[in-house]
């Protein structure tokens, strides 16, 4: 009947799907960006054109190549401690991991997003958070005070499973043996929180250059994490299941691919405690960890920091060379000291004198790739009042990470009239190599669907109707894996100690990528600098 | 009658059963819409339901015997004129209620009401096709006023019947027209049926039972609206932020947000003289104040009474609230007219988000915030939030915190007090009795200790004088601080607190 067509045509225009299966009608009038930072020119590097001669030469004492938490955490310490003679290259992937976006005053992260209490090793990032007012006293006690905007806010997980909500990410509900597993192995890392090797230090810590040296503990990184829990009987599929999402969620990798000193070390390490909040809370910003960020740019200042892409670093004599091209050319910069804060993988091709200094390729950290989406939402969708929207909700059996809310530290009197979604996936499944060649031609629509699996698990297609923009970003080559073996890398280790007139800083250099270990090589490396 | 005017009148039929059919279709979606919200989804389940009902009734159209096809028509169209005219008025009752079985019958009464409309056309096709009518020209026919009946619907219903009638008139008023063709088949059709005296008077029963309805509507959503409420409803609005239900019963006027009581006007003065004058009353120099919250304009009333305050601001999400107490005349005589004072601004924001933008300064701050009965209204209850407060707050002004009951609530109460403290501020906590809420309680909070309660007011007061003040900040033996954490944003505990204490409350 003609009446049936008029409405069919009403259902199709108030945005129904009616016909099952067209998942290509999702993506319908949706604005999508798809961001590859750093790709066009870490490519061309990696290929190898001939720079043009440098139109400029300027001397200066430090340069710092790279404006990550490594780069940029170098530069604060630095000019906190009075230094003056240095510039910042940002790079074509300015705020790396850490970078952050916003649809018009709506920000979001394209990276990471929080960061765990600060444990009392981690001095050097208690320092930067006592000066941001992060810290409101007790910075070098037990327990300090936090701003309470900061940490996270009630309610922080939930986990959907079998289309519920359940509080917290380890999965209940899954039989008395996945329950008695869980608490064995929550004790058994407890006890592993204070365990001390045959040389006193902490068998895990952050930063991992603090922990034990004991070769007992260290055996550890010899098999992979699925194996060891296998051999210590844990079988448990919930258990398994947030054990692999846990190490996908930090490390990009599986159980299978994990170490199993490294899978220990995500819960073990954090020994942080706040004087206002219970342990295991986070430090979180509607931009992930971008404000951190910020901060240590405003301290360094915006005369320090120059736009332009590193393409050649040679070291001459005790002079070194750092040759880099901006909008109008290829520059030069001339310095007594150059601090290499960008990825191996990328330092690699900048310096030639690589494998002089000790470190071959083969010495490369496996990089896992990641796919952040951001949505920006009209409004948020229907939530179960008896499990309301969390910060951070993931989805139970997923290959995907789950999503954060952006405007969830927002203190408001009524829900924000907009807000964004922020997803996760890291491909752990697949050998990265496999995945990039993907990732570089994957379609919007494609990539969308991927980034969206989990919101779309959840809220169903009508989630569809509240999305005004979104926006995707891949990070192909975005994090260090810690495969077993990677403690024993020697290449890291001889760059980790180098301090010539070409240093080192970045969370590879741990073979793990958190915001504390890339501070911390930031940091030493500003320490080689003052020191000499 | 001719035979051919009797054919002209079967199609003239299908006009009507059309429009009908079209007409509770949307008044379903409407009515759902109004009521759950999300107007696409209910549109668009309540049409794909009914489309569906509706083949349903096209099938089950062939089993009607040939001989029956005419009295099953009427019969099908005193159940369609039942189902769909008493649909809005039965949806309506079964929300006020019994809310939880609305979706259910809501899809049930879609989804009748759509098999029996897709029965109609089918059996009026028949009925002309046994009257030897040329096929091609009957369809053609039929399909034409099929489609005319939905277009005369579809303009008639969002302009004029829906803003004139309402939804439950409208419903009756199809209803009707289903039975007016019921009656009129019978007649014209006498000869033809199979028991027309037995069709007539089912006719005249179902034409007896919607036109006593038509009749009663308001009566019936009246009383559906006191089922919900108690009192009679004397404006009814939702707001994109709120549900706000106005009622009155014999002179008590009683605001009600998503269905909470927010105040009676029987005894609202209790609770506004309570919440201002202890503040006011002790800052005769106070020029400035900020009320947060309290669209209603009572808080602002009582804060008008004092000719020294120079500017009142007024911090209220929703425009609509403001609005309604700012034009509706049984509303303005509450308030006094408080929000059309000249010396009252009005500022339509997030309170909380308006503390962050803003740097004014005030002498007194007013803070009548939703009770911390959720995550997301538990964080104007902490640290940042009453930080964010001092930061208005002049050196020797006061503010002053609604904070939950202390008899009914303790561990709320007190927790917002420990709040406010870890805050930095000196607090002073009193309490009234509102009959409406029972014993409650109020927070001040100052730079600094030493707040002193009123031993006297210059203005007009019904509730509060000097033997009423010294009552209320002192703590009888039964509501005796308790020992309770402050609200920490990375748990929330008064959240969990409110839940506990009212938990022990209801019973």
């Amino acid at each position: 009947m003609q009446r049936r067509d008029f409405l069919r045509t009403a259902a199709a225009l108030a945005g129904l799907p009616l016909l099952a299966g067209c998942q290509q009608l999702l993506g319908w009038g949706l604005p999508v960006d798809v961001l590859r930072p750093g790709m066009a020119a870490g490519h061309r590097l990696r290929d190898a054109a001939t720079l043009p001669p440098p139109r400029s030469e300027r001397r200066v004492d430090t340069v710092i190549v790279g404006s990550g938490v490594a780069g940029l955490f170098a530069g604060w310490r630095l000019a906190r401690e009075g230094y003056r003679d240095f510039v910042l290259l940002n790079g074509p992937e300015p705020d790396g991991n850490a970078a952050a976006g916003a649809f018009d005053g709506w920000r979001y992260p394209t990276g990471a997003h929080y960061l765990p209490l600060p444990s009392p090793e981690s001095a050097h990032v208690r320092t930067l958070l006592a000066e941001m007012g992060v810290i409101e006293a007790g910075s070098d006690s037990l327990r300090p005070t936090f701003d309470e905007r900061v940490l996270v806010h009630a309610p922080d997980e939930r986990l959907w499973r079998d289309g519920q909500w359940q509080d917290g990410l380890l999965p209940r509900g899954l039989g008395a043996a996945d329950d008695a597993q869980q608490q064995r192995f929550l004790l058994h890392v407890k006890q592993l929180q204070l365990q001390h090797g045959a040389d006193g230090r902490r068998v895990f810590t952050v930063p991992t250059a603090l922990a034990s040296q004991d070769p007992a503990w260290r055996a550890l990184d010899r098999q992979s994490f699925a194996s060891w829990l296998a051999a210590h009987g844990y079988t448990a599929p919930g258990l398994l299941w947030y054990l692999d999402y846990c190490c996908r969620d930090d490390y990009g990798s599986t159980l299978a691919h994990t170490s199993a000193w490294a899978g220990l070390h995500y819960f073990a390490a954090r020994g942080g405690h706040a004087a206002n909040a219970e342990d295991g809370a986070v430090l979180t910003w509607p931009d992930g960890l971008n404000p951190l960020l910020r901060h240590m740019r405003g301290r360094i200042g915006p005369d320090k920091q120059l736009d332009g892409a590193a393409w050649r670093i040679r070291q001459h004599g005790k002079q070194v060379q750092v040759d880099y091209i901006d909008a109008t050319g290829a520059q030069r910069l001339i310095a007594r000291r150059v601090i290499v804060a960008t990825p191996l993988h990328v330092a690699w091709h900048l310096l030639p004198q690589l494998p002089a200094l000790g470190f071959e390729r083969a010495h490369l950290p496996p990089r896992a790739p990641w796919l952040v989406g951001n949505v920006l939402l009209a409004r948020f969708p229907a939530e179960p009042a008896s499990q309301p929207l969390a910060w951070d909700n993931v989805v139970y059996g997923s290959r995907s990470l789950g999503y954060v809310v952006a405007t969830h530290q927002l203190i408001r009197a009524a829900l924000p009239e907009r807000t964004v979604f922020t997803t996760y996936h890291a491909f752990a499944d697949a050998p990265p190599a496999a995945t990039r060649p993907w990732l570089a031609a994957a379609s919007a629509d494609a990539l969308f669907e991927q980034a969206t699996a989990d919101l779309y698990a959840v809220y169903g297609p009508r989630l569809r109707r509240h999305m005004l923009a979104a926006r995707l970003t891949v990070r192909a080559h975005a994090m260090a894996s810690p495969q077993p073996g990677f403690l024993a890398n020697p290449g890291l280790a001889a760059l980790r100690t180098a301090d010539g007139p070409i240093l080192f800083a970045h969370a590879d250099l741990s073979g793990l990528s958190l915001f504390e270990e890339a501070a911390w090589w930031g940091d030493v490396a500003a320490q080689r600098v003052l020191a000499a | 009658m001719k035979a051919c005017m009797r054919d002209r009148l079967l199609i003239l039929s299908v006009f009507v059963v059309a429009s009908c059919g079209l007409a509770y279709e949307l008044i379903a979606g409407a009515l759902a819409s109004y009521l759950l919200g999300d107007s696409v989804l209910q549109f668009s389940s309540i049409i794909g339901c009914y489309l569906f009902a509706m083949g349903v009734g096209s099938h089950l159209s062939q089993y009607v015997k040939d001989e029956r096809v005419l009295d099953t028509f009427v019969e099908i169209e005193l159940l369609v004129a039942l189902l769909g005219g008493l649909s809005a008025s039965a949806l309506f009752a079964v929300f006020a209620w019994s809310g939880e079985s609305f979706r259910l019958t809501l899809y049930a009464l879609v989804f009748l009401t759509g098999a029996m409309v897709g029965m109609e056309i089918p059996l009026v096709m028949r009925l002309l096709h046994q009257r030897e009518q040329r096929f091609a020209e009957l369809v053609s026919r039929v399909l034409t006023f099929d489609y005319l009946g939905a277009l005369a619907v579809s303009l008639l219903f969002p302009i004029v019947l829906a803003p004139r009638l309402g939804l439950a008139r409208s419903a009756l008023l199809f209803g009707l027209s289903n039975v007016a063709v019921a009656l009129w088949t019978c007649r014209v059709f006498r000869a033809e049926l199979l028991r027309p005296t037995v069709q007539y008077l089912r006719s005249l029963l179902v034409l007896l039972v919607l036109g006593g309805g038509f009749i009663a509507a308001d009566e019936l959503t009246r009383w559906n609206e006191k089922a919900i409420y108690g009192d009679d409803v004397i404006h009814a609005e939702t707001t994109p932020y709120q549900r706000l239900v106005l009622t009155r019963w014999k002179g008590d006027l009683r605001l009600y947000i998503n269905g909470n009581l927010q105040f009676s006007s029987r005894d609202e003065h209790r609770y506004h003289e309570a919440l201002v004058h202890p503040v006011l009353g002790a800052l005769p120099w106070a020029r400035r104040v900020l009320i947060l919250g309290g669209g209603d304009g009572l808080a602002a009333r009582e804060v008008l009474k004092y000719p020294q305050v120079q500017q009142v601001t007024l911090v209220d999400l929703d425009p609509a609230m403001t609005g309604l107490f700012s034009r509706s005349a049984p509303l303005l005589a509450l308030n006094g007219g408080s929000l059309r004072n000249p010396r009252l601004r009005v500022v339509n924001d997030d309170a909380a988000r308006w503390l962050e933008q803003h740097a004014e300064v005030f002498d007194a701050i007013i803070v009548d915030f939703p009770d911390p009965s959720s995550f997301a209204l538990g964080k104007l209850y902490s640290v940042p939030l009453y930080r964010l407060l001092s930061r208005h707050l002049a050196d020797n002004g006061l503010a002053v915190v609604q904070s939950t009951s202390p008899y009914h609530a303790p561990r709320s109460y007190w927790s917002i007090n420990a709040t406010l403290r870890a805050a930095g501020l000196a607090t002073t906590p009193y309490h009234a009795y509102v009959p409406s809420f029972g014993e409650w309680g109020f927070i001040i909070a100052a730079h600094r200790p030493g707040y002193t309660p009123p031993q006297a007011y210059r203005v007009p007061l019904k509730f509060l004088d000097r033997e009423a003040t010294r009552q209320m900040f002192f703590f009888p033996p039964d509501m005796q601080p308790w020992r309770v954490e402050p609200n920490q944003l990375n748990d929330q505990r008064l959240v969990h607190y409110f839940e506990q204490d009212w938990s022990q409350v209801i019973r």
